[in-house]
């Protein structure tokens, strides 16, 4: 078995041969830490093709269950040897209060949880105060807040307003975005962070944490 | 509503239809069954023809959409049920529609009638922003979108502000802004004598709440006006949803179904797109009750459907539909560049030539991706309904249509991704009188000279 074998099922979104295989090169003696480096290449291979629309989302969301699966049987090993890597940041991510639209968020937190993030999902039409109580409960570092109509962009604004009403702004660093969002909007509520797109989301969070 | 007699059989299927869990319905039953009847019914995308002449793909995309629909029904999020309806209910929908409906009051009521391929009948002109704007400037904007000739419907812009206050959805200042929005709309109507004008009214609401804070036939949105229902991509809906159904047919106006296929999402690319929007309108149809289906497909990094990608689409479903229906469907132009750029006048010329001879009604502008506020006039749109006018008027086939999309495309499709933004609306009209200013007049003027060298054959 290669890793070329493993990428290949990865790339295709079929899980369970992406599970035999790394099984398979587990009992053949293979680094964990090589086969995640060499399915971080394909799923940025991936996110580019996604980027230009070579591939669509169903493959892209297909190929990210199946790196998923792979990394569930891959974590109990390296963290045997002592060499896991901490994630880059822990974000939780939402759409707010009164938005129903979630796909631009689910795109995100794909990008994010294929390049190092620990993400929890709150869904869409998540109340201000519930972004910051799970933000508290996970120990997150960013709070992110999808918004994809105008008129439901208040939410985000509710988010930074409460964070500094209950004392705990600086605790965490806020992150927007959503079609009708902008920077001036991010600079006019506070927001620590734009996002324009989804591929750049993970390089952006990652500075932004100093990473 | 066309099927008023099966409201509540079919609304209760929300509480009765089989349970499926969210996070799989998309890609464990939307997109497997969508792939399976692309392959199916054989519909493969040819980008070199954004205009298909293939009458038998296009009766194989109406049969795929049927399929699609029937075999995925709707999602309701907040009961985690599928509402399912049979062939014989889809049929029965369809024997039930009318293909025609008066809509507006007065002397400004227009017949609204089903339109076929290369149908020499104009379209069914509905003019609308599709973006937000200032306060100060939404009577202006209504004033000078209302002044156009070609007007046959108006959606006016959306709100983001009342009495100084942020509109925030679902909270009373939502409701506030959305009884200024038809009061703005209503009297901007009166004062260019248009008081009966056939209003899609209110944008500004985007939950239930607001929409029915202003139904009103004395001074809100009549009953001879419409109100819109939207799906949540892809083939999900909710009960704040479904509370407009419930009202709109109750109140008695006109409903129609708002819809935004997204290309590279879940509906996958060309094909797919234009199968779910033959599904969308069978859903609008019979569980939505609407008389027509207001369509917006787009590219999910663009945000517009003016490149070929979405063309294809658009024309191949608006012909399925206009061939095998009597659907009343409304084409929704999204444009990658903004106000008083040529661009985004080729782009409308394009978007309207492709849907008109394909058998759309015809819904202008969103310009600039309908992403930034104030960055939408009527000129773009203008021209787009005198293309529409000029391409149904002169009979040009579909033929002829496809030569004249690849020569519109060539000057603006690389630019897509990177369009320019355009002005905002006060640096292209005058606010007080609501006209464009010589600067923008003089480049429609110039472009719309262009289309008519040619081939595009203006009746005035």
């Amino acid at each position: 078995m290669s890793f070329k074998a493993l990428c290949q099922a990865v790339e295709s979104g079929n899980t369970s041969e992406a599970e035999d295989i790394t099984r398979k090169l587990l009992d053949e003696g293979k680094e964990p830490l090589e086969m995640i480096a060499a399915l971080t290449e394909t799923m940025n291979k991936l996110g580019e093709l996604f980027a230009r629309l070579e591939i669509f989302l169903p493959q892209l969301i297909l190929s990210g269950e199946a790196l998923k699966a792979v990394v569930d049987i891959l974590r109990p090993k390296i963290m045997e040897t002592g060499e896991q890597e901490a994630p880059k940041g822990k974000v939780v991510i939402g759409v707010v209060k009164g938005d129903l639209h979630e796909i631009g968020k689910n795109i995100v937190k794909l990008m994010l949880e294929t390049n190092g993030f620990e993400v929890k999902d709150l869904g869409y039409d998540v109340d201000s105060l519930t972004f910051i109580k799970e933000a508290e409960a996970m120990g997150a570092d960013i709070i992110g807040a999808s918004s994809l109509m105008t008129t439901t962009m208040p939410g985000q604004k509710e988010i930074i307003e409460l964070l500094k009403d209950k004392g705990i702004r600086d605790r965490y660093k806020v992150v927007i975005g959503g079609a009708p969002t902008g920077k001036e909007w991010a600079d006019q509520i506070g927001a620590d962070l734009w996002c324009e797109e989804a591929s750049s989301a993970p390089r952006m969070m990652a500075e932004l944490l100093g990473k | 509503m066309s099927t008023p007699y099966r409201l509540w059989e079919i609304l209760q299927r929300s509480n009765t239809g089989p349970y499926y869990d969210e996070d799989d319905f998309l890609p464990k039953i939307f997109t497997p069954k969508l792939q399976d009847v692309i392959k199916k019914y054989e519909i493969t995308y040819d980008p070199k023809t954004p205009v298909p002449t293939d009458d038998d793909l296009a009766d194989r995309v109406w049969q795929a959409g049927w399929e699609l629909f029937r075999e995925v029904g709707l999602y309701n999020t907040d009961t985690h049920r599928i509402i399912q309806i049979s062939d014989d209910e889809i049929k029965e929908a369809l024997y039930m529609t009318t293909g025609a409906y008066w809509v507006g009051a007065g002397k400004d009521a227009v017949l609204w009638k089903h339109r076929q391929v290369e149908d020499r009948e104009p379209p069914f002109c509905i003019f609308s922003p599709d973006i937000t704007c200032d306060e100060n400037l939404h009577h202006s904007v209504c004033l000078a979108y209302l002044k156009e000739p070609l007007l046959d419907g108006f959606c006016a812009p959306i709100l983001e502000d009342s009495i100084g206050q942020k509109i925030s959805s679902g909270s009373p200042t939502e409701i506030n802004g959305c009884t200024q929005h038809i009061y703005n709309l209503r009297l901007a109507a009166k004062q260019v004598g248009r008081p009966g004008v056939f209003f899609v009214a209110v944008g500004t609401a985007e939950h239930d709440t607001g929409q029915i804070a202003v139904s009103d036939n004395e001074w809100g949105v009549r009953t001879t006006d419409s109100r819109l229902v939207g799906t949540l991509t892809e083939f999900k809906t909710a009960n704040t949803l479904l509370n407009r159904v419930t009202h709109y047919a109750q109140y008695g106006c006109y409903t129609g179904n708002l819809t935004g296929p997204i290309y590279g999402g879940w509906c996958m690319g060309s094909e797919g797109v234009a199968v779910t929007l033959v599904a969308y309108s069978l859903s609008g149809l019979c569980i939505h009750g609407a008389i027509y289906n207001q369509h917006f497909p787009f590219h999910l990094h663009w945000g517009s459907n003016t490149t070929r990608e979405l063309l294809w689409p658009i024309s191949v479903a608006g012909q399925a539909m206009a061939r095998n229906s009597k659907l009343l469907h409304t084409s929704n132009g999204f444009a990658n560049a903004g106000p008083m750029t040529e661009m985004v006048l080729y782009e409308t010329a394009c978007h309207a030539l492709v849907s008109t001879v394909s058998g759309w009604h015809l819904w202008e502008m969103a310009s600039a991706r309908n992403k930034y506020r104030n960055r939408a006039t009527p000129m773009e749109a203008r021209i787009g309904m005198e293309v529409g006018h000029a391409v149904a008027g002169q009979g040009m086939t579909r033929e002829q249509a496809n030569e004249l999309a690849l020569r519109l495309l060539s000057k603006y499709e690389d630019k897509a991704a990177d369009a320019p933004m355009g002005k905002e609306y006060p640096e292209c009209y005058d606010v007080a009188t609501a006209l464009p200013t010589p600067e923008h007049f003089d480049m429609y003027r110039r472009v719309k000279d262009e289309l008519a060298e040619i081939g595009i054959e203006f009746p005035y």
